[in-house]
């Protein structure tokens, strides 16, 4: 049987400073989880969220940064010709939080 | 003639109990259950002076390559040490995979078995039959899994079969031959139970403990007490074997209308937090389940990742672009992380409710995934190396039994071959290899297995 992910989850994010720190993940589907991060309105950055729920983004180039948790949803296994996934992708489940440099 | 659901029975025409024993559970009582329906209480051992412990097998189907999980080789060259990093853990020395970030903090409690090999071929089902049942065989030389083998000398407890196999058996895995999930010449009275149902799903029931459509809680009683007066009636003719199905029915009927191992299987009765920390998956309530059911009675539960490896996410990293297509990708993003979530969720839980020293954790796969990455950016099947895991019980965290040489292509030292596994959970789960034995074919009486377990894993 392929894997059934039930419901949605879902995390809220606390931001101090350009330190965002999240909740537990409700729902939580075990796939893997990621900070998604764009500056003005561009995607700069994917970074893995590891046990440390507190993060912190390196980049300091002046703009409007943005920050989203992001959890992979696994839809089927199909891929393309570079093993990457095609239909299944990450989505986010918490609101974005944002500061500005 | 007695009417019995929609059969008739003609025991007042020559007929015996045997023959209506012989029309089957759901002729007789509307029941589905399937074959392990015939379970037996052994009860040969006594568990007041053993020091009894219960196993929950995972069983990674499809086989993840050991040197992109628990055997990293960082100084091998790019086509060899493959994508990912080895962090650090909780034991000094040992590395493991970067995407086991939990595990690596409770790798005190996990003994890695990192030389393991055979030579007899390098098919899922040959790995299977091999840690599933310490034996390789064909369809005509079946040798039973480890729960029917648990369930022979340990026998039941409570209401709950003795082995259980959660979500589903092995099936379509490339060839025909055995998975090695069967009971064998135990019979079917030692068969494990083979749960057959998503618990990830939000309608999760299990169905063969559903009452038939049609069939009240009343009738049901109605037909226990029927059988009870066929018992009386029929119990002087009836030889020691039909007695043992005599224990079976009352089983059935006991699951049919036990609330309490109804319970067992309820996963909604777990808090919510609880499930979220082993994962929304099927796999990671498969080993929630598995921790309720060892909790209720059962004494070992076996967990397959997956029932094939075709058409799914699994570890069966071949990247061939068709049917067989996981690749790393598959290992980052889904197989590794839910692992490590369920795996360790497991550990801390059976823990904190005080069932790890009596619970033996065993994760155990096929073999291991060829050292060079194929053309295509995958691997294919290898035994002649491979890294599986114990935990819990009596078994000594922190430890790391055997290595291999600097590509991971053979044992450097301390091989060790799957047989010695099995014996090692065995002796792990409180049986004397010496001296207990199991009644082979014909009778004769045969050890539980022909190895020796890893000494180290308990000194």
């Amino acid at each position: 049987m392929d894997q059934k992910l039930e419901g949605t989850p879902k995390a809220t994010l606390e931001l101090s400073g350009r330190a965002v720190t999240r909740s537990e993940v409700s729902n939580d589907w075990g796939t893997r989880l990621q900070w998604m991060i764009s500056r003005d309105g561009k995607p700069v950055a994917t970074v893995g969220a590891g046990l440390d729920l507190t993060f912190e983004h390196p980049d300091t180039a002046p703009g409007k940064y943005e920050i989203v948790l992001q959890q992979f949803h696994y839809v089927n296994y199909k891929k393309d010709k570079e093993g990457k996934f095609t239909e299944s992708n990450y989505i986010s489940i918490s609101d974005p939080v944002s500061y500005t440099i | 003639m007695l009417h019995i659901g929609n059969q008739y029975l003609p025991l007042c025409s020559g007929g015996t109990r045997r023959s209506f024993l012989q029309v089957g559970a759901a002729a007789m009582a509307g029941l589905t259950l399937p074959n392990w329906l015939s379970l037996q209480a052994s009860g040969a051992v006594d568990e007041k002076k053993a020091k009894i412990r219960n196993c929950i097998t995972i069983f990674l189907v499809g086989s993840p390559g050991h040197l992109d999980t628990w055997d990293m080789k960082p100084d091998a060259p790019e086509d060899i040490r493959g994508k990912f990093k080895p962090i650090s853990t909780s034991v000094p020395g040992v590395q493991i995979c970067e995407h086991f970030p939990r595990m690596a903090r409770m790798m005190d409690r996990v003994a890695l078995i990192r030389s393991l090999h055979y030579s007899t071929g390098a098919s899922h089902e040959n790995g299977q039959r091999w840690m599933m049942t310490g034996h390789d065989f064909d369809a005509s030389n079946k040798q039973p899994h480890m729960g029917s083998v648990i369930s022979k000398v340990y026998g039941s407890r409570g209401d709950l079969p003795a082995s259980i196999i959660l979500p589903d058996g092995i099936g379509n895995t490339g060839t025909t031959t055995p998975h090695g999930q069967e009971s064998a010449f135990l019979g079917s009275a030692h068969q494990p139970f083979i749960l057959g149902s998503d618990p990830a799903r939000a309608d999760f029931k299990v169905a063969d403990l559903e009452t038939p459509s049609g069939q009240s809680e009343l009738r049901l009683e109605a037909r226990r007490k029927l059988l009870h007066e066929l018992d009386d009636a029929q119990r002087h003719a009836e030889t020691t074997g039909t007695l043992e199905r005599d224990t079976a029915y009352a089983r059935a009927f006991n699951l049919l209308t036990s609330p309490d191992t109804k319970k067992a299987f309820d996963l909604n009765e777990e808090p919510v937090k609880l499930r979220d920390r082993y994962g929304r998956n099927t796999f990671g309530q498969s080993c929630l389940m598995a921790r309720r059911l060892i909790e209720r009675g059962t004494r070992f539960v076996t967990v397959n990742q997956f029932d094939t490896v075709f058409g799914i996410s699994c570890w069966d990293m071949h990247a061939d672009g068709n049917s067989l297509n996981n690749t790393y990708a598959d290992y980052e993003h889904v197989l590794c992380p839910q692992f490590d979530l369920a795996f360790t969720a497991l550990l801390e839980d059976l823990q904190q409710r005080g069932l790890l020293e009596e619970t033996v954790i065993a994760v155990i796969s096929e073999f291991g995934r060829t050292p060079k990455i194929n053309a295509r950016g995958g691997r294919d099947h290898y035994p002649s190396a491979f890294t599986n895991f114990l935990a819990g019980g009596p078994i000594r965290g922190g430890r790391v039994i055997g290595s291999t040489d600097k590509i991971g292509a053979a044992p450097h030292d301390r091989p060790v071959e799957p047989p010695q596994v099995v014996a090692s959970i065995y002796q792990a789960m409180g049986i004397d290899l010496e001296t207990t034995m199991l009644p082979g074919p014909g009778g004769r009486p045969i050890r539980l297995i022909d190895a020796e377990p890893i000494h180290e894993l308990f000194s």
